[in-house]
Formats: structure tokens, sequence, C-alpha cells
């Protein structure tokens, strides 16, 4: 219709459209940006409208018209393709090219988009090779060597726009072509074309590396180039094939990267761009080497360039993270053979160079932190340092021997050194000491003058964060962090524990182990100790100086951190060594074994004083949501192995613990919710230690059996209906609910089934509860919290006890008829947990199991019908159970009374989803092979449903339906099981 | 005249309007005092000053009557007012002058609550006016209730 419409009116009614959308949001109403937007639109998709276009390109003065012009352009030469002559398509694209060439004025974007249909042209005529790359490559090589800055600009552009139109990434124009056609394009430019660029880009590269200024334009040429000669998007590094050696391997395209680097570094965006380069360099491997030596040789060059750049400058910020990417590739890429190969000198001057950008980086992002910057480029650059280290030490064996000792001890005293305050680098460590004495200080200071604002932290909080580091160091150091391996005592600390063994006091070393009140230095012979247990000694030190601060109401002075690092260190530490295990070790340190082995002192005295420590952290600290949770990790640490728990139950304090905390009092009912759960976890976790019958039955008597007493007290009640919102009911209420989430959490292999013969009573009961509280969803919630939680914990070992099983169906089923509507109200977590334990029940248990989820899936298919909503996730969760029940039906073998349930269930989830139920049957019926079957089943299908189309919640239909499926599954239940 | 402090504490069941909890007790969908107005908890979120600093707590609640959000930092290690909310299901019996006259469990009929306005009052409106026999939700705390729902009555 547009060409029926002669060009000057287009133009003017275009004209006019642009002005409306450019307008002001306020000077135009909605209608008449819809209409300019829509005028717009159909003159894209107007037919062939290159000669109106050429005509606004020549006449109009609005830029936004042009653009689209340009636009319109690019979508119908893809559109039209096959219809237009090949030589007008030329023609086009010339014309495209002298436009932009005669008006160096453009709009940028304008240009942009005129040259990315000229892209688009080409890359649509290299499919059928009706248009010839090179011809369009040889213009642009004829614009670079014109010597005219703004020619050699716009020459750029057009690479741009030819990689980025091919670089098959989301860059890639939308244009309606397939995903395919893009790969494919993709290949042949890389085969061919993209060398040539590459050569052009090094030829502008060439010509303005000998001037003063260089354009951001040309910059990203050299940038999208790189992203393109990428084989693969998704690989960051440089795999070029054997065609790419001659122009890769030149030494010159490298040093010319370096010289451009040298030459634009000052620009930081532009900098960014050449280290992007070089680090592509530095990542290169792959066939394009011929052999070793040329690996080699190639590395040794690019070694060489890094190191003259890096001595050769004063650093910029914007570098950091670049150098530090060059750095990390070359690490990455180059196996060890070629680093190894290196020349001597030039190889340990590079790790000279390494450290000392490592130190320098370091000090550099402590800076950073410190000054609280948002943009922590020495951070990044540094942890990328310290991965590269890692990379290379890792197998250090391929390395001249001790070669990267002192570097590491360099960097590692770096690091120490930048986390420690002034006065820097003092080898002095014991800052624990200080702090005992700087606490007294303020001790006295606070008696002199009460009031918190007296105090002066800065001292205090210097000294807070020089042992949060060293915390943090020694744990590392002392031992692992192993996810479900039994962890082991890191072999370096075992061997150096053994050699020293010699020379060290046992006895003395104990002594010191045992004397967390007083400094080491003060217990005579105390340098003929094992380190690894002084180490852990200093941390129990500066432990009990808080403790003490703590008894000293100082508690306000101290550093949760400080609180949470050492909790966090005797988790960690505890786990490892506390009862070491000697038969997991091919030989063990006689001070080791002798401190923390099975049946020794040392293990028994440690085990108090940790549960002291938790005892008093949880107590002083409940207001510390972090601190209180790293504790009871610690005390769940105590007791999750047997071997430990049998000596933590015989502490007096634990069985304190368990009393007071069955009693619901301050201290511990302070706790928040989460920190509560995991202790009731550590609480039951001890109660399956090994202890005499009596003894066990007492630990039961005062750990779990107040919870069912006090649970019965309150709902059996006369008046619980009446009394139950009243708030101190609720909280009684709430407590138990969430105690019984911790047991629950508390389920091992070997304790499943007393837990859960204890849970069930509880279970059943909850199910009235939540009756009585169906008022207040945040008691609903936790109900139900407590059911997935039971699930989540132990539902993997009901199989082995299918009466539990059933019991535990029978609830979660119960609860999808009484209270559908609470379903979706769960939060997404629970609901998730909730729908798999559905799904694992209908699928993986007995068939009186699946039977029960089934009966569950009809009122929930029921809620979602009557709620109309389609976007819940419950209603999608309905769809999902729909395919399940659908291929259980028909595919599986069942017996009659499953056919029933299976039967409601799958017609009102097919009430729900017809669609998705037509597509199964579809889909079903489609890959049927044989003309009688599918005839057959084609027919049952039609049957079934004849009866009750369309489907809707009614029960006579309902009735029809499940009468129909009997004869359904009778005359092709055979038919389709057989596989 | 009785103390004014008893005559505050003295609720139907005899219990305090409110009673004191340390701040990291507080769960998130629980119920506290913020700005003297009883607020259902939204969220919960510890920051601490510096890193060596004491934790303190943000909390963000939405007054269970009026729908408007309050928050509040506090140390963690303060005690903050927790009200006793109480939620009870009265038949509706009548609607007169806008009041509605609602039946408690002992029999007696409870007049002082006006219509809610909204959509809630007209939904009632609605349903009473079909003849249809409904539980009214009060919602009740610090000496001020409201209605807050209906729904049928079972059985």
């Amino acid at each position: 219709m547009m060409a029926a419409v002669g060009a000057p009116e287009v133009i003017s009614q275009l004209e006019s459209a642009a002005k409306v959308l450019m307008a002001p949001p306020s000077m135009v109403s909605t209608e008449q940006r819809q209409h300019a937007e829509h005028i717009f639109l159909s003159f894209r998709k107007s037919k062939s409208p290159f000669a109106v276009c050429k005509h606004i390109l020549e006449t109009s003065k609005v830029d936004y018209v042009l653009f689209q012009a340009a636009t319109a352009i690019m979508e119908a030469v893809v559109r039209e393709w096959i219809l237009l002559e090949k030589s007008s398509i030329e023609s086009l694209r010339t014309f495209l090219l002298t436009y932009v060439l005669q008006r160096p004025n453009l709009q940028k974007y304008v240009r942009e988009q005129i040259l990315l249909a000229v892209a688009v042209i080409v890359k649509r005529g290299s499919l059928d090779k009706s248009i010839d790359c090179k011809g369009i490559f040889h213009e642009v090589s004829q614009l670079i060597s014109s010597g005219n800055p703004t020619v050699q600009t716009l020459a750029c552009s057009i690479l741009t726009a030819l990689l980025s139109e091919f670089s098959s990434s989301s860059k890639t124009s939308n244009i309606g072509l397939s995903m395919e056609f893009h790969g494919s394009c993709k290949r042949l430019f890389q085969e061919d074309a993209l060398r040539q660029i590459f050569m052009l880009t090094m030829e502008v590269l060439q010509e303005f590396s000998r001037r003063e200024n260089l354009s951001a334009q040309m910059s990203s040429v050299f940038q999208r180039y790189l992203a393109l000669a990428n084989q693969s998007t998704h690989n960051v590094t440089l795999k070029p094939t054997e065609s790419w050696r001659e122009a890769l391997l030149d030494t010159r395209v490298m040093d010319l990267f370096f010289t451009v680097h040298r030459k634009i570094r000052e620009d930081s965006d532009m900098a960014q761009d050449s280290l992007q380069c070089l680090a592509q360099l530095a990542s290169m491997h792959g066939p394009i080497f011929p052999d070793e030596s040329a690996r080699v040789s190639y590395l040794a060059h690019l070694v060489e360039g890094l190191l003259s750049m890096i001595n050769g400058i004063e650093m910029e910020d914007s570098e950091a993270v670049g150098i530090s990417n060059i750095i990390s590739n070359l690490i990455t890429n180059f196996p060890r053979s070629i680093l190894t190969a290196l020349p001597n000198e030039l190889f340990s001057s590079f790790i000279n160079c390494l450290t000392m950008l490592t130190c320098s980086f370091g000090r550099s992002a402590a800076l950073e932190e410190v000054l609280d910057k948002d943009d922590m480029v020495y951070m990044e650059a540094y942890d990328k340092l310290l991965e590269s280290w890692l990379t290379l030490l890792q197998d250090d064996e391929h390395f001249p021997r001790g070669c990267f000792v002192q570097p590491a001890v360099q960097v590692f005293n770096s690091y120490i050194q930048c986390h420690l305050a002034a006065p820097d680098g003092t080898r002095n460590l014991d800052r624990v000491t200080r702090l005992h004495g700087q606490l007294q200080r303020h001790q006295q200071q606070l008696l002199a003058s009460p009031g918190p604002e007296s105090v002066d932290r800065k001292v205090l909080d210097d000294l807070y964060e020089d042992i949060h580091w060293l915390i943090l160091v020694t744990g590392y150091l002392l031992a692992d962090d192993p996810q479900s391996e039994t962890p082991l005592i890191p072999s370096e600390v075992m061997e150096y524990s053994i050699n020293h063994s010699t020379e060290v006091d046992i006895n003395t070393t104990l002594q010191i182990l045992g004397s967390p009140g007083e400094k080491a230095s003060s217990i005579p012979g105390c340098n003929r100790t094992d380190s690894v247990i002084r180490l852990l000694s200093a941390v129990l030190r500066t432990s009990e100086v808080e403790s003490r601060a703590t008894r000293a109401s100082l508690t306000e002075l101290l550093s949760p951190q400080m609180g949470k690092d050492i909790v966090w260190f005797l988790k960690r530490w505890a786990k490892t060594y506390l009862l070491v295990d000697e038969k997991l070790y091919s030989q063990i340190s006689m001070p080791l074994s002798m401190a923390f082995g099975a049946d020794t002192e040392g293990a028994q005295w440690i085990v108090g004083y940790l549960l002291e420590k938790v005892i008093n952290n949880l107590s002083v600290w409940s207001s510390e949501p972090e601190l209180a949770n790293d504790t009871v990790e610690l005390l769940v640490t105590l007791v999750e192995r047997r071997e430990r728990a049998n000596i933590v139950i015989q502490c007096e304090n634990w069985w304190n613990l368990a009393k007071q905390f069955a009693s619901r009092s301050p201290p511990l009912n302070l706790l928040s919710s989460s920190v509560q759960r995991t202790l009731m976890k550590a609480l039951v976790l001890g109660g399956f230690a090994h202890m005499d019958s009596d003894t066990k039955q007492q630990y039961w008597t005062e750990v779990l059996q107040p919870l069912q007493q006090r649970f019965l007290n309150v709902i059996n009640q006369e008046n619980f209906q009446q009394i139950c919102q009243e708030e101190e009911v609720k909280r009684e209420i709430i407590a138990t609910l969430e105690a019984l989430c911790g047991i629950a959490e508390a389920t091992q292999i070997d304790n499943v089934a007393v837990l859960f013969n204890f849970l069930m009573d509880f279970l059943s009961n909850c199910i009235g509860l939540m009756e009585v509280y169906r008022n207040t969803p945040e008691t609903v919630n936790l109900i139900i919290e407590v059911f997935v939680e039971v699930a989540h914990k132990q539902i993997c070992y009901l199989g082995e006890f299918p009466s539990l099983c059933n019991q535990y169906y029978k609830l979660i089923t119960f609860i999808c008829e009484i209270f559908p509507e609470k379903i979706p109200q769960l939060p997404e977590e629970l609901f998730k947990s909730l729908m798999f334990s559905l799904e694992l029940g209908m699928t993986s248990m007995s068939s009186e199991v699946s039977q029960l989820c089934l009966e569950a899936l009809t009122p929930l298919a029921e809620q979602c019908a009557k709620t109309q909503e389609t976007d819940t996730p419950l209603f999608i969760a309905t769809r999902h159970f729909l395919k399940l029940v659908f291929d259980m039906l028909v595919l599986q073998k069942h017996n009659t009374e499953m056919t029933v349930v299976a039967g409601e269930a799958l017609y009102t989830l097919v009430c729900l989803h017809q669609v998705e139920y037509s597509e199964l049957v579809e889909s079903l019926l489609s890959s049927q092979r044989d003309a009688v079957i599918y005839q057959r089943l084609a027919d049952a299908f039609n049957k079934l449903t004849a009866s009750s189309t369309p489907p809707s919640m009614d029960r006579k239909q309902k009735v029809a339906f499940l009468k129909s499926l009997e004869e359904f599954v009778a005359n092709v239940g055979g038919l389709l099981c057989v596989k | 005249m009785a103390d004014p402090d008893t005559d505050f504490n003295s609720g139907d069941s005899g219990a305090s309007a409110t009673y004191p909890m340390q701040c990291s007790a507080l769960r998130k969908n629980g119920y506290v005092i913020l700005k003297g107005r009883p607020c259902k908890i939204v969220e919960m979120s510890t920051s601490k000053t510096g890193k060596h600093g004491h934790a303190k707590v943000h909390l963000v609640g939405i007054d269970i009557f009026t729908g408007k959000k309050n928050e509040d930092i506090c140390p963690s290690t303060h005690n903050m007012d927790v009200p006793n909310v109480k939620r009870q299901d009265f038949q509706l019996l009548g609607i007169t002058d806008g009041f509605l006259s609602l039946m408690k469990d002992n029999g007696d009929v409870k007049e002082d609550l006006r219509l809610p306005e909204g959509d809630l009052g007209k939904e009632i409106v609605t349903k009473f006016e079909n003849g249809e026999d409904v539980l009214i939700s009060v919602l009740s705390a610090m000496d001020e209730e409201c209605p807050v729902a209906v729904k049928p009555m079972t059985k």
C-alpha cells in the first residue's frame, strides 16, 4: 500500500510521525504515539521499499527517518532476497556505501545502521555465494590506504559492522533468519574472511601506530576482531586453526600490540581493549603451533614483551586487572613443560616480576578496602594473581626444586602484613596478650568513668582485625574443609610435626595446651613444644581472654567477628584433630596423637573446654545470630561423630545444657529459631552416644520427654480451643514445632526408626492443630514445615520402614484434603519440597503410598480450578502431575483399585489442563508406527472423553469418565505396556 | 478509678497487652510493636556497624490494623515489646447502623465493632443480604480490634 502513495507523501507522513515519537511524553497522547509507531512498523513491512528508501535517504533531513529507511532496506533485502536481481542488490550495497562515504557528518546511529544493512547484505550473500566478500574487502583496504583519518575511521566502522554481524552472538541482527543460518555464516566467515579482516586491522593499526592520536573506534575494532577469532563463542581462550599460523605467529603482530598499548595506555577504555587483546594472545593454544619449540619461542617473546612493558611503566589503576589477566592466561594455557623450557634467566625474571606485582597488588587491594572503594580493581587483580600462583604451585614438581620457596614466603608475608595493623610487619604475633592488656585498661577506664562513649575503640579494633586474620590464616593452614569426605590432617602439617617431634617435650606441650589462661611464653621450656599444638593453644588463649572479658561484663567491648572466628576455627580444628583416628594415617605425629588421640586426657579436657565455651557463648552472644549459629555448629561437630559424643555426654555441663533447654527459659530461649533448631539437633544426636540403658533412659527422659509432656499438657487441656490464641500457648506450640524440626534435622541412618516413631505421635496431633490454628497462617506454615522437614530428612530412609512410610503419607494426604487452600500459600521452598514428596510417593514407593498420593492430587487440582489462577506454582505443578498420572495410567501396569484413584485424579487434572491433555494424546498417537494400533488407540481415546466433552468438574461427567476409563484400560492396556 | 496501668494490663483473659522479647528471638511473620503500633514483621535483617561492631536488627512491620508500614533499627540485645495478638471467629447475626452484631462463644452478643470500609465491608454486606451464614474473623491487640476476614460457617 505504501508503494501506491508517492514518495513525497510518504516522507512527510514519516517525518511527522517521527516528530510525534521524538516529542516529550507530556506533549503527545499514548494513542498518538502508538499511531506513529504503527506508521513506521507498516512502512518497514512494505513491499519493495527500495526506491522510496533511496529517495528518503537522499532528501530527508530527519535523522530518525533516515534510520528507519536504513532499517527498512535491511529487512526488505532479506525478506525479498530470492526475488531480487543480484545486480540490483549489488548496486544497492554500492549506493549505501557511497552514501555514507559522501556524508561524513551523518549522525553516528544513522551511519551505523546503514553499515549494518551493508553487513547484512554481505552476510546473506555469502551463503549463496552471490556476493563476494573480496569486493568489499578491496574497497575497505582502499579506504584504509587513503591516508584520510575520517575515511579510515569509516573503514573501521565497516569492519566493526561485519564482525558484529557475523559473530553469531547476541549482537546479530534480528532479521528473521534461523540460528542455523547464523551459525553456518559464521563458519564460512571464519574460514575465509576473518583472516582478511585481521590483516586489514593490522594495516590500520600499523597506520595508526605511526600517528600520535588514535581513535576509540579503531580500538573497538580489534576488540571485536579478537572476540570473533575465537572458534567457539563459549570459550574465551584463543585457539585458532593452522591457517592462522603465518598471520599470528609473526612476532611483529605481538610487538605491534605492545606498541599500541604503550601509546594508548593513558586512555583507560582503550587500554582495557588493548590489554584484552594481549590477554587473548597470551591464551593462544592449539594447532596453530607447529611444534613445541615454536610454542616456547612464542612464549619467550610474549614474556619478554610483558616484562619490558611492566618494568618500563608506572602502572595505572586501570591496567591492573588487564595485566593480571595476561599473566593468568599465560600460566593457565601454557603447559609446565613449555614454561620450564624458557631460558633460565627469563623464567626467574618472570617469577620475580610476578612476586613483585602480587605483593604490590596486595598492598593496593588492602588500601582499597580501607578506603571502602566501590570499584575494587586491585582486589580483583590480586585474586587473579593469587589464583595463578595456586596453578603454578599445584604442580611445582615440574619446576626446579625450591624455586618457588622464596617468592611464596614473600607473597605469604605480604598477605599477612596487609591485614595486620601498624606497626607494619611486626614479627611479634602475640597480639592476644596486647588485647588482654588493652581490655584490662579499658575496664579500669570504665570503672573510673562509666559510660560507653568514653572508650576509644580504635586500638581495640586494630587488634581485633589482626587477630581476625591470624585466626583465619591459622585455620586454613591447619585443616581443610572437606565437604563430605572424612577430614584428614594435611600431610604437610603432619610431616612438620613428626620432623620436629624429637626436639619436643610432650609434657610441656600438654601443659601449654591445658593453660589457656597463661601466656605461653610464661611457661618454662615453651620453645621445646610442638608448633601445631601451640597454634591451637594460641587460639584457645584468645578464646579464654574473650570468655574472661564476658565474665567481667566487658561483652560490649568485644568483637563478635572475633568470637565468630574463634568458634569457626575450633569447629574446623575439632573435625580434623579431635580424637584423631590413627588408622587413617600411614604415619602419625606422637605429640598430636598423645594430645588429641582417643582415650587421652587431652582430648577429654578439650571436649570439656569446648563445651564450656559453647555454653558461655550461647548465653552471652544470643543476640549475635551468626556467632550463635557458628557456636551451635561447633556443638553439632562435637556430637555428630559417635566417638566424640561418647566423651561429650560424660560432661555434667552437657546434661545441664539439655535440662536448661528443655525448660525453655533464658538465656537459651532468647536464641533465634534457627539456632534453637540446631541446638535441638545437637541434643538429639548426643542421645545416640554410647551409654548404659539406664543412662540412656534418663537422657531421653530429660531431653525428649519434656517436649512431649509439655505439648500434650497444652493441647489436652479442656479449654484448649478457647485459650489457643493466648500468647503463652501460642509460644509454647511454636517452640514445640521448632524443636520438632530440629529433631528431624538430627536424622541419621541408624536413628531414623526411633526418631520417626517419636515424631509420628506429634505429627498426628499436628493435624488437629492445623484445624485449631487455621486462622493463624504463621502457625499453619510452621506445621507444614515440620512435615516437609521430616520428609526431607527421613523419606530417603522410609522405604525401609513401610509402615512408617504409609503413616506419613496418610498425614500428607489428609492435609491436602482438609486444607487444600493452605498449600498454594506456602513459602516457595516448602511448597517445592511438598510437591517433591508427593511425586516421590507416587512413583517410587509402594502401591498403597502411590494411591494415597493420587488421592491428594484431586483436592489440589480442585483448589486450582476454584481460584482460576493460571500462573500459580500449584497450577504449574498440577500440569506436571497430569503427565505423571497420564503415563502411569496409560503406559504402566497397575491394579484396578489404582485405576479408580488415578482416574479420579486424572479427570480433575484434565479439566484443568485440557490443552496439555490433548497434546499428550497427540504425541502418544504420533509415536505409533503400526496403523492398526494407531487406529485402536485413537478410537479408544475418543471414546474415553466422549461422554465428558468438554470436561468439567461435574460429578455426573466424572462418573461417566471413570466408567469409560475402565473400558479404555481394558482395551488398550496390553497395547502399550509391552515395552 | 482504677490505676491506669492495671487497667491497661487487664485484657479479658488476664494476660498483659504486651510482653518483652529480646530482638534476636523475634521472628519473621511474628508480631512486634513499632512506633507504638502492633505490627506483623514482614522483614528482618541484621547488620553491624563496622567489621567488629555488634549486630543491629532492622525490622520492617505492617501495622496489623491500618496496614501502614513501620520500620526500626535497634541493637539486637534490645528488648522489644511484643503485642498479644488474638484472632477469633464470631458468627455474624446482623448489621445495624454500620455496626456488626456478633455472637460470642458464651452466647453473648457483641455489638461494638464497626462494619469495615472497603471491599471486606461490601463482601460482608453482600453475603449477609444473601442469607449466607458467615463467620467474621476479628483480630485484637492492645485494646484495639478489627474485623479482618469473612468466611462461610463450617457445618
